[in-house]
């Protein structure tokens, strides 16, 4: 079953504290065939500057899970990915915790998802040159999120290569395209290895890349094992 | 759709953001983010460092300023919320 793609948030504030916290609505334009299988993912990325790393983030007062934490230690970033299934619906609070004070600008993605398996495959490699290809592989029916940093201004997230997806440009004192999603509405992504590609008006870029798995097999909760018996 | 956030000073040292309204006009959002990036924005710029390493306080910029807005934070749906649309930025 193909993911059912929700709302999505960017943003960009200076926390100016340990933890920076931000409302986001759990909600569906298009309800998901089931329920309880939502699932929110935060990609974030903040200056590393003074040892700041991050210790976690929770969404309605739930942990999320770490997918990844990436020190890039040439542009002085840290890129993180956090995801919780079964997230509570509706509006919530997302906090993101530091181990200290962040007095430069974070940039965050949070994004929902129905019909979710939650993430599976993912990979980052670190900065090289414009235009900067790497692969993701995916099992069927799946979405991609992506994301990139670097020193100069990102100019496209293709998802895949040759499809340019929306993302918002963000200054963490480096330059961070947030919130690219490759979302094929009715069919996901087919099985295999998929291209893709970031690119910047030149230099280096990162690519971290995130697969948003659709559901493998039909619920129990939408009373399909009942259904058995009918 | 474009949040609009007030910040201000809690405790003595943290920023504080409250979502107060959103707008769907983008000039409404460059006039308050300029004036962001004229007043906290360029106090963070210039003292981040010092910031960083507890040399400075944030607590210096509020004390002749009760708080300012920022409009940078881009979401699809606002649905529960309950955020007043802003049309106009006297209207904050």
């Amino acid at each position: 079953m193909v993911p059912v793609s929700g709302n999505n948030l960017q943003a960009n504030p200076t926390p100016g504290a340990s933890s920076v916290s931000q409302q986001f609505s759990n909600i569906f334009m298009v309800p998901p065939t089931t329920t309880g299988n939502e699932t929110v993912v935060v990609q974030a990325t903040m200056s590393n500057a003074n040892g700041r790393t991050f210790t976690g983030a929770t969404y309605g007062g739930q942990t999320m899970t770490e997918v990844y934490q990436q020190n890039r230690s040439g542009l002085s970033q840290r890129m993180v990915c956090y995801a919780l299934n079964q997230a509570p619906t509706g509006s919530n609070t997302l906090t993101i915790t530091f181990n200290g004070n962040q007095f430069n600008p974070i940039s965050i993605a949070i994004k929902s998802f129905g019909d979710c398996g939650g993430v599976g495959n993912t990979l980052r490699t670190g900065a090289q040159n414009t235009p900067h290809n790497g692969i993701l592989t995916i099992q069927d029916e799946s979405f991609v999120m992506m994301t990139s940093c670097s020193v100069n201004q990102i100019l496209t997230q293709q998802i895949p290569t040759g499809s340019n997806r929306f993302f918002s440009q963000h200054n963490t004192n480096r330059q961070v395209a947030a919130g690219a999603l490759g979302a094929p509405t009715a069919t996901g992504f087919p099985a295999g290895d998929l291209d893709l590609q970031a690119t910047s008006t030149f230099g280096t870029l990162t690519l971290d890349r995130v697969e948003i798995k659709g559901l493998s097999t039909a619920p129990l909760n939408e009373g399909n094992f009942f259904k058995l018996f009918i | 759709m474009i949040i609009i956030s007030k910040i201000e000073l809690e405790g003595t040292d943290n920023l504080k953001y409250t979502d107060v309204g959103y707008t769907e006009d983008p000039a409404v959002a460059i006039q308050i983010n300029e004036d962001y990036d004229t007043s906290l924005g360029k106090f963070l710029a210039e003292n981040r460092t010092k910031l960083m390493l507890n040399q400075a306080s944030v607590s210096t910029f509020f004390e002749t300023t009760e708080f300012v807005y920022e409009a940078r934070t881009e979401v699809d749906m606002i649905d529960g919320l309950s955020l007043p649309i802003i049309t106009n930025i006297n209207e904050l």
